[in-house]
């Protein structure tokens, strides 16, 4: 699928991260504009991160006009990508349902439709009765703590292969030229007068004048290197999974109030998560906490899962910046490029992101559907809010 | 078909004997698959089964290949079945109950017949990763195979009408933990508890004793203190007043600071303690070799335990497989019983043979076949013969020499890999010990300890002095005696090493790895080979070892076959990360009792006794309205109101430090608040994002009194504490008073009329103006009240304490029937704020809105030295909001567009831009016009009367900006 080589001495492009998104993009600057010369430096196994780990939801029914259309380009990406990789990703488009339990809930959700729908998003508020349809097992009665009083609905939403994805962008970056390097940790970056000259490895030295920084929970890890501060918090967020199960459940369902979100996979495995932990951290150990809290959500809208058993847990970490929306582009140093902010959201964006930042390289320019999520948008009061739709929703 | 007689039968159960569990005595009934058998009382499901001769119990994941005991204790996925509406039940540790009803699952149309195994002869067409390369193209048909792939996927079934069981907690504080009650751990706890330690003991099983429940310890050297056998053990644990013994409880995890859980049954612990024993044993690894699946290849302690436990052989003719002393203990044992032990196939030399047993068996006349090795299980739904063959001079298997050994049972004893994954999530290293062919662990956190087979100690003997000064250390790490160093321990390798590094045995059949996923020793390869060469890789790609039993029966063999692909080592190779649980646990359990509460103000009964249709708010459930909310919103206007808002959160603040605070956290200005004023306050978070608002009143001195919005009541006061906390607490003391106090407001023209009657309290304007609060008695209740109102008419806010909550509403109630006083509801009151474009934080406002661009500047002091969002607030005002909250009508005044309908723009082509969104909006009764509040451009928004769309249904619809309330613009009303 994709070989070792030794490390070279020198690479046009550097990316720091192996997971989805720095495969991504070494696919699109290959494929798109015959950008080969590419290193992909993985501290650990690729895969290993976020990309490895979450809870593999794709969706574009965002809040902002500007996110749903970046979203929904990784959509289209995503509908296209297991020809593209000749390597089946899985994406299993079910349905994604996020229930209102409040008439604030309702308008949010009327809100998110409305946004969906002026950017040609199929996205659609349903009553109980078409919810219990489409999610027979979901407890619609007049429940007095959290009632299902409506769902934003949209059919495009699904979930995918998470680790397909990743392993199909390496092997076809492998395909076409690009060295991926697993266990090769960055430890330093060099910049002589504001530019990047290289980084420094556990393995060796890489001379280079363009380093893309992605490696979502690690950013801001990176990002000091060159003394850059992000408006990142680092917050780990766990999931967990079910022994399998016939499977009964189609769409994917989240609820806000209740913080939790659940799936069936293609494998007949419940995969549950919620939002992400009351405190920032480093750490992959997920906690009881959790566990505790996610099996009583779950319960409350699924009342006859209470026999159903919790097979393993366990714990990313994400970098959330203040308006939940990622920060692409260029940086003040020179040559030096992130992709980062990903927080809890950014598996879906893995094509779109690797597209337009292997057509940022490439050209030079920032692509117009990314210039919304620059770095300067922090000082420029111009932030691009979607905490409504992705704090718990992913 | 078997008949009423012939269910009766349990050929395969023994003679009584010592040690049993089960009552004989007496006898229950159940049924499989609609076949009903018996069972005595103690009975497993899987023991009454095989006792039965009913060998298939499932069929596997992806093959549908049948499946029978494997293990006999819990840890694989072979003998999973659904009990009632209980999916994926382990029928060999679940007892019997009379009229259980227990299914096969995964099979269709039966257990025995199941159409799906055919998937195993395209088999050889879907190899390891098959489904990433496979449906592809055309893509528009993935959706159709998926439909068909789910269609077979998963084990048991989930029924749509489970009832919520009944499940609890409980919470145990102890000096140590003790993990697994077999010899080891027995004798860790009882070290520990002689030097005086508080010990809980936990083990899975019914009954301690681990595995001297059915195993008869031979190698022992017999030093004195090991010839405690289990009876005298467990004696000395029940006269031990500091061991608590939990049975059936299996410990799940281990999280930060030694924060333990543990589950039995329906009830989940949540344990505190200062040291852990992990006393967890090992678990039997399988040999895979052709067909090794087969019902009727058993690993030899699970031969035993059933043995033992349950008097059930689960056959007649048994061909022994080992590499160690075990599978000599183990056909020992049977021959005792008087089973015929057709063979004994011995990878060993016969010189490396040291079992004490082996003299015996061979006088007796079973066959030994040194330097052999088995190749395939024969039979097809159940074993019918063993295939054994040589091992030649260089270790390899030589096919030449395959010869057939007639048998209904092979027993597998080819070695154990240490159950440690407790110390590892408390970040214990392990190591791969060549000695003894185990991953052992080599160190451990401070407080956390490993013992027995866990730890790699096999004889019981070592087990038992290891145990001893195990227990010790840990009871001298929490305080009991001393710390001698006794706790330097290395696994005690003197003994024969227990495991064979040969996991596999080549040959042409399916050899299974893993039985959870149905993953063969060659889809291995094949992944390895692809280049998911990495033990994580592999894992992931493979699936191996993410079934049900999360890689206990097949992980050791996973890392001997990649390290052998890769040519690395063991060591190099490496383990995958362990995480909790330890074994699957329900739902029901974590949750625990429903703790969900919906939160009541006092007077809840009366508002359903008056009709009240409830809403839920935030924790709350209040009254939305009592039958008509525009009548209630009317009454207001015209006569009065009470509205009960006693969810409104209530924060007291005392102390000289509170006026510096108040300035901080609030973006207005505090300092100069005299004493019986009222003031209105926004708070903001760093980016200067609106919080919450609500009003903070002087009371006296030193003391203040802070309403929340009543959402915002606990994350308010959490946010306050975090200040306080964090260095801005200096002589402040914050008291939540939320439900100790209720409050109603008594709104409308008529209310100073209405209050008067039930109060001395001067209420003339002159003396108790608008933003004012005094303390008074109302209906002899002493009340704090406070002239505010959301509503725009002149208002008192009544707190009183909560117990006098429905004295005080009906007394207003009472007092205002002359007036024609009515309650009214959440929508009425939203109405009401509505036509005063009062707005409501959370609703009007989201998680980017800042006061500034919300309509509050008038609350912003930008020039105070410093308070929360300041910087963000300052940058804003000085770029310019990009965004303005303002009001709204309706052209069309019958039109009321819904809450978060978008406001757009249609260029030439009609293509829309959206330019702000509709945040609140209402048919406003006083005014008989559609109103509302939305978000513009400032170009537009500063514009009275500019005219907008907003999008309904699809349609552009006309509104207009409307600047100042619609209601009442000067105020006049509420400052009567
Ligand atoms: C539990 C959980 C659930 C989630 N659910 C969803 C979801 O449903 N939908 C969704 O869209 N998103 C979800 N996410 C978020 C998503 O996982 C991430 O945003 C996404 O995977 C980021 O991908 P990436 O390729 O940028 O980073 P990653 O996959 O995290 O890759 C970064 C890589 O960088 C490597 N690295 C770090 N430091 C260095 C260094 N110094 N040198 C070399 N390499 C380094 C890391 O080892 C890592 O492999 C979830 C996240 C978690 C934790
Ligand atoms: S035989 Fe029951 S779990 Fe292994
Ligand atoms: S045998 Fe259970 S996970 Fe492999």
């Amino acid at each position: 699928m994709w070989r070792s080589h030794e490390l070279k001495k020198r690479y046009d492009v550097v990316i720091i991260g192996g997971g989805a998104h720095g495969l991504a993009c070494a696919y699109y600057l290959a494929e798109e504009h015959g950008i080969t010369d590419v290193a992909i430096l993985e501290k650990s196994y690729i895969g290993a991160g976020g990309s490895g780990r979450n809870t593999a939801i794709v969706r574009s029914n965002y809040l902002t006009p500007e996110g749903v259309r970046f979203y929904d380009e990784s959509v289209k990406l995503y509908e296209q990508l297991s020809d593209d990789l000749n390597f089946n990703v899985m994406f299993s488009q079910r349905g994604h349902l996020t229930l209102a339990h409040t008439d604030g809930g309702v308008n949010t959700m009327r809100r998110r439709a409305e946004v969906n729908q002026i950017e040609g998003v199929d996205s659609r508020l349903i009553w109980p009765d078409e919810i219990k349809r489409l999610c027979p097992y979901l407890d619609v009665s007049d429940h007095p703590r959290y009632p299902i009083l409506a769902a934003l609905y949209h059919p495009p939403g699904g979930i995918i292969r998470h680790d397909a994805v990743v392993w199909g962008y390496a092997h076809q970056a492998d395909v076409r030229g690009a060295h991926i390097h697993q266990n090769t940790e960055v430890t330093g970056i060099k910049v002589k007068k504001g530019k990047v000259t290289g980084v420094e490895t556990t393995r060796g030295r890489i001379k280079t004048g363009t380093v893309l920084n992605a490696t979502a929970g690690w950013a801001s890890t990176i990002t000091t290197m060159v003394d850059i501060k992000l408006p990142l918090t680092t917050i780990p967020l766990q999931a967990c999974v079910t022994e399998p199960l016939k499977p009964f459940l189609d769409v994917v369902v989240v609820s806000g109030s209740l913080h939790v979100y659940i799936s069936q996979t293609d494998r007949g495995e419940l995969v549950m998560g919620a939002s992400v932990d009351p405190f920032s951290s480093y750490s992959m150990a997920g906690s009881l906490t959790f566990l505790e809290g996610i099996a009583g959500h779950v319960l409350e809208l699924f009342p006859a899962l209470s026999n159903v058993r919790i097979l393993r847990q366990w714990a990313g970490i994400c970098e959330m910046p203040p308006d939940y929306s990622p920060i692409m582009g260029f940086t003040p140093v020179n040559g030096f490029l992130i992709d980062v902010g990903w927080g809890t959201y950014g598996f879906k964006a893995s094509p779109i992101a690797g597209k337009t930042l292997a057509e940022l390289i490439a050209t030079d320019k920032t692509p117009d559907l990314i210039a919304p999520f620059r770095l300067s948008r922090f000082e420029e009061n111009d932030l691009v809010g979607e905490k409504g739709a992705a704090s718990v929703g992913h | 078909m078997r008949t009423e007689h012939d269910i009766l039968i349990t050929p395969n159960r023994l003679h009584p004997k010592g040690g049993e569990v089960i009552d004989r005595t007496t006898t229950i009934r159940f049924t499989f698959d609609g076949v009903e058998y018996t069972a005595h009382p103690g009975d497993t499901v899987a023991s009454a089964l095989t006792a039965a001769g009913v060998q298939v119990l499932s069929r596997s994941f992806k093959y549908h290949r049948p499946r029978g005991l494997l293990c006999c204790s819990g840890h694989c996925p072979n003998c999973l079945v659904q009990i009632g509406d209980e999916p994926n039940v382990r029928a060999c540790t679940r007892p019997v109950e009379a009229g259980m009803e227990v299914r096969a699952q995964n099979v269709w149309p039966s257990l025995n017949r199941d159409l799906l195994s055919l998937t195993q002869l395209g088999s050889r067409f879907m190899p390891v990763g098959f489904y990433y390369k496979t449906f592809i193209r055309p893509q528009k048909l993935w959706p159709l195979y998926e439909h068909t792939l789910r269609h077979i996927a998963g084990l048991g079934e989930v029924h749509i009408d489970t009832p919520l069981g009944e499940f609890d907690k409980q919470y145990l504080h102890t000096d140590v933990v003790v993990a697994g009650g077999g010899p080891a751990g027995i004798g860790a706890a009882l070290a520990a508890a002689e030097a005086g330690a508080q010990v809980l003991l936990f083990d899975e099983n019914p009954t301690l004793g681990g595995h001297l429940r059915f195993t008869v310890p031979m190698d022992s050297s017999s030093p004195p203190e090991a010839s405690k056998n289990l009876p005298e053990l467990l004696e000395a644990v029940n006269h031990q007043p500091n061991i608590t013994v939990f049975t059936d409880t299996s410990v799940l995890g281990w999280y930060q600071d030694h924060w333990l859980c543990a589950v039995k049954g329906t009830r989940l612990f949540k344990i505190r303690t200062k040291s852990v024993i992990v006393a967890t044993g090992a678990y039997e690894v399988p040999l895979i070799f052709d067909n090794n699946d087969l019902p009727g290849v058993m690993l030899g302690s699970a031969v035993q335990r059933l043995v033992h436990l349950f008097g059930v052989l689960p056959g007649k003719q048994v061909v022994i497989v080992t590499a160690n002393e075990d599978g000599w203990d183990v056909a020992a044992d049977l021959q005792s019983l008087g089973v015929n032990v057709g063979a004994i196939v011995e990878e060993r030399e016969s010189n490396a043979c040291s079992s004490p047993y082996r003299d015996g068996l061979i006088n007796a006349g079973v066959p030994v076949f040194y330097r052999h090795i088995i190749v395939e299980a024969l039979g097809s739904n159940a074993v019918r013969g063993a295939k054994i063959t040589r091992i030649d001079e260089h270790g390899e298997i030589s096919p030449k020499t395959t010869q057939s050994l007639h048998c209904d049972l092979i027993v597998t004893s080819m070695g154990w890999t240490p159950a440690t994954e407790l110390a590892y999530m408390a970040g214990g290293k392990s190591e791969y010990n060549e000695e003894r062919a185990e991953i052992i662990p080599v160190s451990t956190p401070p407080g956390i300890y490993v013992v027995g087979r866990a730890s790699g100690t096999h004889a019981l003997d070592s087990q038992i002095a290891e145990a001893q000064q195990i227990g010790t250390a840990a009871a001298a790490f929490v305080g009991f005696g001393e710390v001698d160093g006794l706790t330097a321990h290395s696994p005690d390798i003197s003994k024969p090493r227990r495991t064979s590094e040969r996991v596999c045995v080549p040959g042409n059949k399916k050899r299974f790895v893993c039985y959870c996923e149905d993953v063969t020793d060659e889809d291995v390869q094949t992944a390895i080979a692809e280049g998911y060469d990495s033990i994580e890789l592999l894992k992931r790609y493979s699936t191996i070892s993410m079934g049900p039993c999360q890689g206990a029966m097949c992980s050791m063999n996973t890392i001997h076959l990649c390290a052998h692909a890769n040519s690395s080592t063991i060591q190099e190779t490496g383990t995958t990360t362990a995480r909790p649980p330890t074994t699957p646990v329900t739902l029901g359990a974590l949750a625990g009792q429903n703790m969900e509460p919906v939160q009541t103000t006092p007077i809840h009964q009366w508002h359903l006794d008056h009709g009240a249709d409830m809403m839920v708010a935030g924790f709350w459930l209040r009254p939305n309205h009592y039958g008509d909310p525009a009548s209630e919103a009317m009454g207001v206007r015209e006569r009065a109101g009470l509205i009960d808002v006693s969810p409104l959160g209530k924060l007291q603040l005392t102390g000289p430090g509170v006026p510096e605070l108040l300035e901080r956290i609030y973006t207005n200005q505090w300092k100069n608040l005299p004493v019986g004023r009222v003031r209105y306050g926004v708070m903001c978070n760093d980016e200067g994002v609106v919080l919450n608002d609500g009003v903070c009143a002087h009371l006296n001195d030193e003391t203040w009194y802070m309403t929340t919005t009543s959402t915002g009541a606990t994350p308010i006061f959490e946010w306050l504490q975090w200040w306080l906390q964090s260095g801005w607490g200096e002589g402040i003391h914050l008291t939540d008073l939320t439900d100790a106090y209720s409050a109603f407001n008594l709104a409308g023209p008529q209310s100073r009329a209405v209050l008067e009657k039930l109060t001395d309290r001067n209420l003339t304007n002159k003396a108790f103006p608008y933003m004012r609060v005094r303390s008074a008695k109302v209906a002899d209740v002493p009340c704090r009240l406070l002239r505010i109102g959301f509503t725009g008419e002149l208002s008192y806010e009544v707190h009183c304490p909560s117990a006098y909550a429905l004295h005080i509403w009906e007394a207003l109630m009472d007092a205002g029937r002359e007036f024609g006083i009515a309650p009214f509801g959440v929508e009425a009151q939203r109405i009401l704020r509505l036509e005063k474009a009062h707005i409501i934080v959370g609703q009007d406002t989201d998680a980017m809105s800042d006061p500034l661009s919300a309509n509050m500047a008038w609350a912003v002091k930008l020039d105070k030295p410093d308070f929360l969002g300041k910087p963000s607030l300052m940058r804003i005002s000085t770029e310019g909001p990009k965004q303005l909250l303002v009001g709204f009508k309706m052209v069309d005044s019958d039109v009321v567009p819904d809450e978060g309908l978008q406001i757009v723009e249609p260029d030439a082509d009609g293509r829309l831009t959206i330019t702000g969104w509709v945040t609140s909006s209402r048919f406003s009764p006083t005014l008989a016009e559609a109103i509302g509040l939305c978000w513009l451009p400032p170009e537009l928004a500063s514009q009275d009367g500019a005219p907008f769309t907003i999008r309904i249904d699809g349609n552009l619809v006309e509104a207009r900006v409307h600047h100042d309330a619609f209601y009442d613009p000067d105020g006049e009303r509420l400052r009567m």
